[in-house]
C-alpha cells in the first residue's frame, strides 16, 4: 500500500438516506460519514440491501442524500457536491469522476478504440487524432490494444469489462465509483480487474470505491468498510491467504 | 463516419421498420403529388400542346377572371384591336373552345371539348401534334381529330352510324397521340367547323380566345399585365404559362381529387410519422443504459439528444434514397396509361417533408432521453 495522504478528497459526512413513506419507510444510510484518500483502493461490502449502492450513489453525486454532505476535494477546496446546481454536478462529474458497473453497457456498434474517444470527444478533454493517441494508449494499459477495433459482441466477458474500466479511466479521474465490477466475471478475470483498479488507485493516485459482494476481493484493497442496516463500519482487513 | 451513422448501420434490423416507414411514406408522398400534376396536367393541354408547347411568348386573352382554359366565355373578335399593334405583338389568332354534346354512332352521349383554331403550319393554337395532313384533313368542314385514347371511350371505332356533335353529323379523319383527356375527350377541328358545330352557343364574331405571339417571355408578361390594367371589366390576359398554371391550379383546389389524393399523402405522412417515431423511441431507450452511462460520467445530455436526432435524420435519408428508385420504377411501370410528374421540385420537397418528419419523430423520441437517470443504473 503506497503512503497515504492526510487529506481526503470525498468525504462523507453524517450521510442519511431512506427509502418509501410511512411504514415502508426504510433507512438505508443512518448518519454515515466516510473519508476517501487519494492513492487508495476502498471496498464497500454489506449484505444486499444494506444500502452499498445507496452510498455509492450519494457519494458519486447521482443521488441526494436526506441530510448530510458530500464533500470532495475541487480546485485545492472543498465543495459541498449536493449544494452545487445540477449543471455544476454535472461538470464536476466531468471532470472528475468515473464509473464501473456491473454490467458493462458498451455500446454494440462502436468499436474498444471508439468506446473510450466518446468520452474523450463528447466530454471535450480531446479531439480527432488525439482522443484516439489517448484511448489507444489506454488501451495498450489494459492489455486490449490487439481488441481496439473490436466491437462488443467479439470481446469476451472480462475484455468487455476491462474496456468499461478503461471507459471509466481514460479521463484520468480523481474518483472512480465501481458497482460489483467483478460479479458477473470469473475468478480470473475478476482479478485481473482487480489489479487494474488497484493500479489505477496507487499508480495514478486514484481515490476509488468498489463496492461488491465478493470477500475475495479483500486482498487487493486498502480499506474495507462493512455496510450493515445503514451502518458503517471500518473492519481490519485480513492478509492475503488467510 | 458518426457514431449515430455507425450504430445505425450497426443496427439496421432495430432501424429497418422506421427507414421503411419514411421510404412508404416518400413514395406516397411524391406518387400523389406526381400524380395529381401529371393528371392536372391535362387540364392545360390545350395551352401547353401548341405551337412551341406553351411558348411563355405567347398572350391569351379569355372572358373577365377565366379561371381555367376551359371555363372561356364567349368575347367579342373585336378585341382584336386591343392586342394588335402594341410594340413587339404579332397579329392576334382566334380560337374557339367550348363544351359539346358528342353523339356516339352506337348510340349514347358523351361530352367532349371542342378546339378550333386556324390550321396552317404558323397557327399558335393548333396542337402541334397536328400533322400538315391532318391540318389538311381537318379543312374540310365538319371533320374532327381526336386522340386515339379516346375512340374507344366515343365508339369512334363502331363500323356502323354517323357521330354527331351537338346533333350535327361529323366525320373523323385521325388520330393522335398523347392529348389524353379528363372529363370531356378534346376534339380539335377547324374555327370554320368549331363555329358551325357550337351554332347558337357562340355568337356571331364571337371566340373563347385570342392568342398574340411577343417578342420575348418579358415582353408577352408585359403586354399581359397592360392588357389586365387596362381592360379589368370586360377581359382578362395571361402569358400562356400563366395561364396553364392557373388552369391545372383551378382544377387542383376545385375538384375533390386533389383534395383526396391530398388527404392519402396526409395520411400516409402519418402513418410513416408514428412508426418512424416509435421506432426511434424503441432505440433510444434499447440504448438507454450505454447512454446513462455517459450522463454518470458527466457528458451534457445534449450530446446525447444531438445524436438521436443525427440518427433520425440519417433514417430519413436513407429513406428517401430507397424512395427514389422505387417512385422512378413505378412512374416507368405506369407510363404508358398515366403520367406521374416526378418533377425536381417533387422529389426535392418530397425528401425536405420526409427528413423534417424523420427528425420530428426524432424530436419525440427525446422524451425516452429525457427519463434516462444514470441512477437507474445502480437499481
Amino acid at each position: 500500500m503506497p503512503a497515504v495522504a492526510t487529506n481526503p478528497t470525498l468525504k462523507g459526512v453524517h450521510l442519511t438516506r431512506t427509502y418509501g413513506d410511512g411504514a415502508k419507510r426504510r433507512a438505508a444510510l443512518r448518519d454515515v460519514s466516510i473519508d476517501l484518500f487519494p492513492g487508495q483502493l476502498v471496498l464497500l461490502m454489506g449484505p444486499s440491501g444494506s444500502g452499498k449502492s445507496t452510498l455509492l450513489a450519494v457519494m458519486s453525486g447521482l443521488l441526494e442524500p436526506d441530510s448530510g454532505q458530500v464533500l470532495a476535494e475541487d480546485g485545492g477546496d472543498l465543495r459541498d457536491v449536493w449544494t452545487m446546481t445540477p449543471k455544476e454536478r454535472e461538470d464536476f462529474r466531468l471532470r472528475t469522476t468515473g464509473f464501473i458497473f456491473q454490467g458493462y453497457n458498451l455500446f454494440p456498434a462502436l468499436t474498444a478504440r471508439q468506446q473510450l474517444e466518446i468520452v474523450l470527444k463528447w466530454g471535450g478533454y480531446a479531439g480527432g487524432a488525439e482522443a484516439r493517441r489517448q484511448a489507444d494508449d489506454m488501451l495498450e494499459k489494459l492489455g486490449l490494444l490487439p481488441n481496439r477495433h473490436k466491437k462488443p459482441a467479439h470481446l469476451s466477458g472480462g475484455e468487455k469489462q476491462r474496456v468499461a474500466i478503461g471507459r471509466a479511466l481514460v479521463k484520468d479521474p480523481t474518483f472512480v465509483f465501481a458497482d460489483e465490477p467483478t460479479s458477473a466475471l470469473d475468478w480470473e478475470n475478476g482479478q485481473r480487474v482487480m489489479e487494474l483498479l488497484r493500479d489505477a488507485a496507487h499508480d495514478r493516485g486514484a481515490s476509488i470505491l468498489v463496492v461488491s459482494h465478493d470477500h475475495r476481493l479483500l486482498p487487493y484493497v486498502d480499506v474495507y468498510y462493512h455496510l450493515e442496516d445503514g451502518h458503517l463500519e471500518e473492519r481490519p482487513l485480513i492478509p492475503a491467504g488467510h | 463516419m458518426s457514431y449515430a451513422l455507425q450504430t445505425l448501420l450497426h443496427e439496421r434490423q432495430r432501424y429497418a421498420s422506421g427507414v421503411l416507414a419514411v421510404t412508404f411514406s416518400a413514395v406516397l408522398i411524391a406518387l400523389q403529388c406526381g400524380l395529381l400534376l401529371g393528371l392536372f396536367k391535362i387540364t392545360s393541354i390545350p395551352i401547353d400542346q401548341t405551337e412551341g408547347r406553351g411558348n411563355s411568348a405567347d398572350v391569351w386573352v379569355g372572358s373577365t377572371g377565366v379561371p381555367s382554359v376551359d371555363l372561356g366565355k364567349p368575347i367579342p373578335t373585336s378585341y382584336l384591336t386591343r392586342i394588335a399593334g402594341r410594340p413587339g405583338v404579332g397579329m392576334p389568332e382566334l380560337y374557339i373552345a367550348n363544351f359539346g354534346n358528342f353523339t356516339k354512332p352506337a348510340g349514347g352521349t358523351e361530352l367532349c371539348f371542342l378546339l378550333g383554331t386556324l390550321l396552317d403550319p404558323d397557327s399558335l393554337g393548333a396542337a402541334d401534334v397536328l400533322t400538315p395532313e391532318l391540318r389538311a384533313a381537318l379543312t374540310e368542314p365538319f371533320t374532327i381529330v381526336v386522340d386515339e385514347s379516346d375512340v374507344n371511350r366515343l365508339r369512334l371505332d363502331h363500323p356502323y352510324g354517323k357521330p354527331k356533335i351537338n346533333g350535327k353529323e361529323v366525320k373523323l379523319v385521325g388520330t393522335v397521340k398523347g392529348l389524353r383527356s379528363l372529363a370531356a375527350p378534346w376534339v380539335f377541328c377547324s374555327l370554320h367547323t368549331a363555329r358551325q358545330l357550337l351554332g347558337f352557343l357562340l355568337p356571331p364574331d364571337h371566340v373563347t380566345y385570342l392568342i398574340a405571339r411577343c417578342d420575348s417571355p418579358a415582353r408577352a408578361r408585359a403586354v399581359a399585365k397592360e392588357l389586365r390594367e387596362q381592360y379589368p371589366d370586360d377581359m382578362t390576359a395571361y402569358t400562356a404559362q400563366e395561364f396553364s398554371t392557373e388552369s391545372r391550379v383551378y382544377w387542383l383546389l376545385r375538384t375533390r381529387a386533389g383534395i383526396a389524393l391530398g388527404y392519402a399523402a396526409l395520411l400516409g405522412l402519418f402513418v410513416g410519422a408514428v412508426i418512424t417515431a416509435q421506432t426511434m423511441y424503441s432505440a433510444t431507450v434499447a440504448s438507454a443504459k450505454e447512454f446513462a452511462i455517459l450522463l454518470a460520467l458527466g457528458i451534457p445530455r445534449w450530446r446525447i439528444a444531438v445524436m438521436v436526432l443525427t440518427q433520425s435524420f440519417w433514417v430519413g435519408l436513407i429513406g428517401i434514397a430507397l424512395a427514389y428508385p422505387i417512385c422512378l420504377g413505378l412512374r416507368e411501370a405506369v407510363r404508358a396509361k398515366i403520367d406521374v410528374d416526378l418533377r425536381g421540385e417533387i422529389l426535392a420537397g418530397t425528401a425536405g417533408v420526409a427528413i423534417l418528419m424523420a427528425l420530428m419523430a426524432g424530436t419525440w423520441a427525446l422524451r425516452s432521453v429525457r427519463r434516462i437517470e444514470p441512477m437507474d443504473l445502480l437499481r
